[in-house]
């Protein structure tokens, strides 16, 4: 357990400040960030590392989809629907957790980052709308399109897979104290029908559920540290603020390839950690 | 339309959420770095529960908004995610009695 003074909550902070703007301008939550700093910065223990990020993914989800809620773009019924498979993983994955090795965690995580550098570079967004008149059955959903500012409506296809997709995304969410929105987003998007903001709103609105699931079990076993975990979750609800703030005037096009290089570099280094 | 007003609903729970753990984790940096480390240990406790149970309540309230519109497949579908989050707590719990 690292010793908690007033400077190490400083350096959290600060730390979440960062991975939260980053986050929040890139469509990430922070925590892909923060768990390597932690780790390999502060050399925190993997499950430590993996409970404070978890809490920044809670207190990001919840900020964001009060925000957006009203507004239609997050499909409730498909979100709960997945959140059972997201759930049940991310209860497995937080009791997995405390039974692997240490070293299996860091090279999960440096294979996973690398994943999300390669999926950042090759952005999927397929539009996958239909006329607002469709009709789009149980699961599919309607809302206002920004770009074209009119209403659109899709229908969810391939439920079974969605559901495998959040099953594996909620194992690798505790198991590694992220979000998993990188494993939901493009599946929802590329083969399930569903248009990426409104997968990305539906995925953001589960990831809450999905980390708290994971998060209660570092908890009980006192793997959560709380004043590390305010320090984190403050910092990362300034960061993405400040980002939602200054959201034009970045162009978020160098930065993702900034950040592809950033995440292959700590997969790199998470792959190669000794312990 | 009844959905939206769900999407209200869960939007508010979510929101005095996030509100009430700032304020306790906020106080609980705010005192921690005055140097009244004593008294800022309950409140992150206290703030990191309230950001805990946040999720839990939002499903909580869905549960109660299905049952109300008397949509049983998705009052099963949310009864299981909140069963879900029960198992973990009750995971957690007894892990610490072990200890």
């Amino acid at each position: 357990m690292p010793a908690v003074t007033p400077t190490l909550e400083l350096i959290i902070f600060v730390a979440g400040v960062l991975a939260g703007g980053l986050g929040t301008l890139l469509g990430l939550a922070g925590g892909i960030f923060l768990v390597p700093f932690f780790s390999l910065a502060l050399n925190f223990s993997f499950p430590v590392a993996a409970a404070v990020s978890l809490t920044t993914v809670i207190a990001t989800s919840s900020s964001v989809s009060a925000a957006r809620s009203g507004k239609q773009l997050i499909n409730l019924r498909l979100g709960m629907l997945l959140e059972m498979a997201t759930a049940g993983g991310s209860l497995l994955g937080g009791i997995t957790a405390q039974l692997v090795a240490p070293a299996v965690l860091h090279r999960l995580f440096g294979v996973v980052a690398a994943f999300i550098a390669i999926t950042m570079m090759s952005r999927l967004n397929v539009r996958n709308v239909l006329d607002p008149s469709a009709e789009t059955g149980v699961l599919g959903g309607r809302y206002l399109e920004e770009e074209s500012g009119g209403m659109v409506a899709y229908r969810v296809k391939r439920l079974p897979l969605a559901m495998v997709a959040s099953f594996l995304a909620g194992n690798v969410s505790s198991l590694l104290g992220i979000g998993g929105g990188v494993i939901k987003v493009p599946v929802l998007n590329a083969w399930c029908g569903v248009p990426l903001r409104a997968a990305a709103a539906t995925s953001a609105f589960m990831i809450g559920v999905t980390a708290t699931a994971g998060a209660v079990i570092y908890y009980g076993r006192g793997q959560l540290i709380p004043s590390l975990a305010a320090a984190a979750v403050l910092g990362v609800q300034l960061g993405s603020w400040c980002a939602l703030k200054c959201r034009s005037r970045v162009r978020v096009k160098w930065l993702k390839v900034l950040m592809a290089v950033v995440l292959a570099v700590v997969a790199i280094l998470m792959f190669a950690r000794p312990r | 339309m009844m959905a939206s007003r769900l999407e209200r609903t869960i939007g508010l729970v979510l929101r005095i959420g996030v509100v009430a753990s700032s304020i306790c984790l906020g106080a609980g940096l705010g005192l921690s770095w005055l140097g009244v480390r004593d008294a800022s240990g309950p409140l992150f406790q206290i703030g990191v529960i309230i950001l805990l149970a946040t999720p839990v309540a939002r499903v909580f309230v869905s549960i109660v908004e299905y049952v109300n519109q008397r949509d049983w497949p998705f009052v099963a579908v949310t009864g299981i995610v909140l069963l879900e989050l029960m198992a973990s707590v009750v995971e957690a719990l007894l892990f610490n009695r072990k200890l």
